[in-house]
């Protein structure tokens, strides 16, 4: 290539990236700020003097602002929050995922009645407004027992996220050959043992491109969270920030710090995975 | 390969089985009343009086607070009352309180207000009634109140050449604004929220009682007089008064209006105690010359008044599994000077006390913040009282449970963002509001009949 | 495991949790949703259920805030898909080329689609902020503007900034889909087309674009369903203000349902955007000639 024509691309590249970076550096920026320099006009591009205190009292607890004997500040809820986040999104991950791969292999390879309508009635499963069944579902979580527990709320979001991973899992399988399978099974194995040894390594991109989906779609749900939790031990990450807003008083630093730290299990997930997410996604995915 | 996968699945199942067990471990505890208050810390200062009769008299019994945003009470209430798991305690601003005490919802109060002596002791102005009375029976215990008044910045007041705030006039407040603004370039004049939320309808409905108009009647079966020429007067007011305010006045709630003062960046606004609080806590110059005021007259009617958090406690009555105890335990902590204080003072000035002797009680008056504005304190705490009302008590013509109704709806702040926002004629903006508000008095005639 | 199971069982079995799920979690509260629409129902009550028939459509198909909501719904979705479509192959485009360090880029623009809704828009609303936002501030030092915008506070600005954070955060995913199907187109089409003499432009539109079409139009169809169902993003930015200028249907059916106390009305509300639904699905099933997969695969 030509060497101008790279640098400039790479230029491009360089502005572009930076304009899309620039709202997370900002929040970082102003998570290391004390809290007298956030409010600052001019603000100051980076922090004069750097101060890990916003995170500190995140994940140590103690906020300097309480008064002693006044109840839990919220921000002594943001490891609780956090474990409930990851467990709720492992949790439906792997129910979304383990259903809808088996599902789809069947779709792919069986015959019945009905199969070719399935992944379309799971599609658009996928595009249903969560705002229509949010409440109803929660209706249906009451009679159940089950409001205000991360079992209920793992439910919910394998709710919204199976259809896709249906969707994905089927354009998915359907580019797998079956020629090695049938030969196994004509070598006489069993049904199971060629899911198991050949089907599931070959569909591994797949199956981590659906994962991916699925956990960041369960991570960074709000809807389904506000409506079915309620406890504050319970809740998950992105419904427990929001009580950093109490009405009179926001600590930006705190919430930029949280935006921080939610975003990082995110992050190192993508830098494993990205390469399998284009991948998964370009396999017929939303071609049809 | 086989293996590799088998260990992917016991991770899996493993994560899966965290998943399941984790709601079931945190449900083998104590028996919990939930407790739900305002953002705040009094909340919990309160819980904890709550939990000291609890260990005395309750083993096993532990009150635990939540803290709930205001703009989420409704999400909470339905989402909990659908659940059939209800708090056992609600601090609540009265107009839910007469709203949910009309729909039957709520447990009756009457015994422990007799065991605390509530009529007797409540400051001057108020009665137990105010907090929740619906058809003869009190459904709430007065907890605490917070009037909305006029912030002054008096060092600006001085610098424009102004009167004092106290004699003020709508003309002079507008007047003032104007002036302060021009001294002061960059900086408003007045603030207050304008945005489409409680807020917003707080700040609005201050001025339309001024101006002498109301939303529903009490008086006159409750009928719908939202588009007075009063109500619209009170409008075109705020709106001429908007050009002393921040552009980004109407996307303005609670957090902004203050925001905007503790930082300087407004000669005055409208809100609460907390603003006091705030600046104390970090803006020490903004606090040092900071004044509250009564809400200016109306220049006609020569009427001021404050909406006003008539906070109470109240209980719901279906599937409450803690209404004796929690009787109890709100008399075992309202009986006691120590824990009113102790509440009083937990976020200073913010949460007025409902008791004279509270009100007196020298723990209360040595905090620095009494001590440095005596004046403005007790104006917070007590001068203000014969000026409180709210939506669900308009004027404090009569309870209206139609009022906590109106709050979910926004529709006095969205009239006034009809004007500003879309430059619609107040009258027709207002004629807007009115059709909004008769349609919740139809919806909810059950409620008033 | 012993246990003989029949090719056709381990079929159905396999079938079988899908359906379940499918039953328990989408076909029942849908079709609660659809019960809810012809009730009255007040939350607080939830007890009381009477039967209003179609009095909530009829609610809200007279309520003129569901049409304003309607409208800025299509505003929303049509400039944010729009910007997503074009910004998406641009950049695709642009990673698609062979430089060294290229996957770093990738891993960078492809990052705003991993980042909770929660939040982006609060780093909006502290970006944005009038007051002491960094952009205002950034954009007054370089002269651009002669005072602060009040970006959140008038309804055309409010609607162009929740657009850009919508743009902002799922280009990404055009371009994750785009970038896949570049990688599939033969490279000597190009070799040929370079023979010809066909220049950098001639070979995009003749070449590349065609290849493109098919997947733009499916991705173009997907995002613009999403975005017109999308409630957390204006939700937590703006909440459909100031006024109502930014309201979208979804915060029409919540508001109803949660802050109105009309559960009937919300549901009804629901029921009218999954018909818009239908109509959007069926052009989807169209374009992607439902019933042709046998012949892909």
């Amino acid at each position: 290539m030509n060497r101008w024509l790279a640098a400039l691309l790479y230029a491009l590249l360089c502005a572009v990236t930076f304009v899309v970076c620039f709202p997370l550096l900002w929040a970082i920026s102003t998570s290391l700020k004390p809290k007298e320099e956030i409010f600052r006009w001019p603000p100051t591009l980076l922090p004069e003097r750097f101060t890990f205190e916003s995170y500190r009292e995140l994940l140590f607890g103690g906020s300097a602002a309480s008064a002693p004997g006044a109840g839990t500040p919220p921000s002594d809820f943001f490891l609780h929050w956090f474990a409930n986040s990851i467990i709720v999104s492992v949790g439906s991950t792997v129910i979304s995922i383990t259903v809808a791969t088996l599902a789809a292999y069947s779709l792919t390879r069986f015959r019945f009645f009905g199969q070719r309508a399935v992944p379309y009635v799971a599609i658009m499963g996928y595009m249903i407004p969560s705002v229509i069944f949010v409440f109803p579902m929660f209706l249906t979580l009451v009679e159940l027992d089950l409001t205000d527990t991360l079992l209920g709320l793992t439910l919910g979001y394998v709710c919204i996220t199976l259809p896709f991973c249906l969707w994905l899992m089927w354009a998915f399988f359907r580019g797998v050959p079956l020629e090695i399978e049938e030969a196994a099974l004509v070598d006489g194995a069993s049904r199971l043992q060629v899911f198991r040894q050949i089907v599931l390594p070959v569909a591994l991109p797949g199956i981590i491109a659906a994962s991916i989906f699925a956990f960041i779609v369960s991570w960074n749900d709000y809807l389904f969270g506000r409506v079915f939790m309620n406890s504050m031990e319970l809740l998950p990450l992105t419904v427990g920030v929001m009580h950093f807003f109490d009405g009179t008083h926001v600590d930006w630093g705190l919430m930029m710090a949280s935006s921080v730290l939610m975003t990082v299990p995110m992050a190192i997930l993508f830098g494993f995975m990205q390469r399998h997410l284009v991948a998964g996604f370009g396999a017929g995915a939303v071609k049809g | 390969m086989a293996t590799l996968i088998s260990r992917r699945t016991a991770l899996g199942s493993t994560l899966a089985v965290t998943a399941l067990s984790a709601p079931s471990i945190a449900q083998t505890r104590d028996r919990v009343a939930r407790v739900w208050g305002e953002p705040g810390p009094y909340v919990g200062v309160f819980t904890n009086g709550l939990n000291e009769w609890a260990q005395r008299n309750a083993p096993g019994l532990r009150f635990e607070a939540e803290q709930i945003p205001w703009d989420q009470v409704y999400t909470k209430l339905a989402t909990d009352l659908a659940a059939r798991r209800p708090p056992a305690l609600i601090s609540v601003e009265s107009p839910i309180a007469y709203q949910l005490a009309a729909e039957g919802l709520l447990e009756p109060m009457d015994e422990v207000n007799r065991n605390i002596r509530a009529a007797e002791r409540l400051v001057a102005g108020f009665t137990v009634d105010d907090f929740g009375t619906w058809k003869g029976t009190q459904y709430a215990v007065p907890l605490h109140h917070q009037g909305c008044l006029l912030v002054v910045q008096s060092d600006a007041v001085q610098e424009a050449g102004l009167s004092d705030p106290a004699t003020w006039t709508w003309q002079d407040l507008l007047n003032g604004a104007r002036a302060i603004q021009q001294k002061r370039p960059g900086t408003a004049g007045y603030t207050m929220a304008l945005g489409r939320n409680l807020c917003g309808d707080y700040h609005v409905q201050q001025f339309i009682w001024a101006a002498g108009g109301l939303t529903w009647d009490p008086a006159r079966n409750f009928e719908t007089v939202f588009n007075s020429p009063a109500t619209i007067e009170a409008y075109e007011f705020i709106k001429e008064l908007y050009a002393t305010m921040p552009r980004s006045a109407v996307e303005f709630s609670f957090l902004q209006v203050v925001d905007q003062h503790v930082a300087g960046r407004t000669g005055m606004s409208a809100y609460w105690g907390r603003t006091m609080g705030r600046a104390a806590d970090e803006a020490q110059p903004i606090f040092r010359n900071m004044e509250y005021y009564l809400n200016p007259r109306h220049p006609g009617t020569g009427q001021s008044w404050s909406w006003t958090d008539i906070n109470g406690w109240i209980m719901p009555r279906r599937n409450n599994a803690f209404i004796r105890e929690s009787k109890e335990a709100i008399a075992h902590v309202m009986n006691s000077p120590e824990w009113m204080a102790r509440y009083t003072n937990s976020l200073f000035p913010n949460v007025g006390p409902v008791f004279k002797d509270t009100a007196s009680d020298a723990a209360v008056q040595r905090h620095p913040m009494y001590e440095a504005k005596r004046r403005s304190v007790e104006l917070i705490f007590s001068g203000y009282v014969p000026k409180a009302c709210n939506s669900g008590h308009e004027l404090k013509r009569g309870i209206n449970p139609l009022g906590g109704i109106g709050h979910g709806r926004n529709v006095w702040s969205q009239v006034a963002q009809r004007i500003l926002v879309n430059n619609e004629a107040p009258r027709a903006a207002v004629e807007w509001g009115h059709r909004q508000f008769e349609d919740i008095r139809r919806e909810n005639r059950r409620l008033i009949e | 495991m012993r246990l003989r199971l029949t090719d056709r069982q381990v079929g159905v079995l396999f079938m079988l949790p899908f359906l379940v799920a499918l039953l328990l979690f989408l076909v029942w509260p849908i079709a609660e949703a659809v019960r809810l629409s012809f009730v009255r129902y007040n939350p607080l009550r939830p007890e009381v259920q009477p039967f209003v028939g179609l009095d909530n459509y009829r609610f809200v198909l007279e309520d003129p805030l569901f049409w304003e909501s309607f409208h800025q719904a299509l505003i929303w979705t049509g400039w944010s898909t729009f910007f997503q479509a074009v910004i998406g192959v641009g950049l695709a485009l642009l990673l698609h080329q062979p430089l060294r360090g290229i996957n770093a880029f990738r891993g960078l623009l492809l990052f705003p689609y991993i980042v909770p809704t929660v939040v982006i828009a609060l780093n909006w609303r502290w970006l944005f902020n009038s007051e002491i936002g960094i952009v205002n501030h950034l954009l007054l030092q370089a002269g651009i503007i002669a005072e602060p915008v009040a970006w959140l506070s008038t309804p055309d600005m409010a609607m162009a900034s929740a657009i850009l954070l919508n743009v902002w955060k799922y280009t990404p995913f055009v371009v994750i889909v785009v970038l896949a199907r570049l990688q599939t187109i033969p490279t000597e089409l190009y070799d040929a087309a370079k023979v010809d003499g066909a220049g950098a432009l001639r070979r995009f539109r003749d070449i590349t674009l065609p290849q493109l079409a098919e997947v733009l139009a499916v991705v173009v169809v997907f995002r613009t369903i999403w975005t017109f169902n999308k409630f957390e993003e204006i939700f937590l930015l703006t909440r459909g203000g100031p006024g109502t200028s930014t309201y979208n249907l979804a915060l029409y059916a919540y508001d109803q349902s949660i802050a109105n106390l009309r559960m009937g009305v919300g549901a009804a509300a629901g029921v009218l955007m999954l018909l818009v639904l239908l109509v959007a699905s069926f052009l989807y099933i169209r374009l992607t000639g439902f019933g042709r997969e046998d012949r892909a695969a």
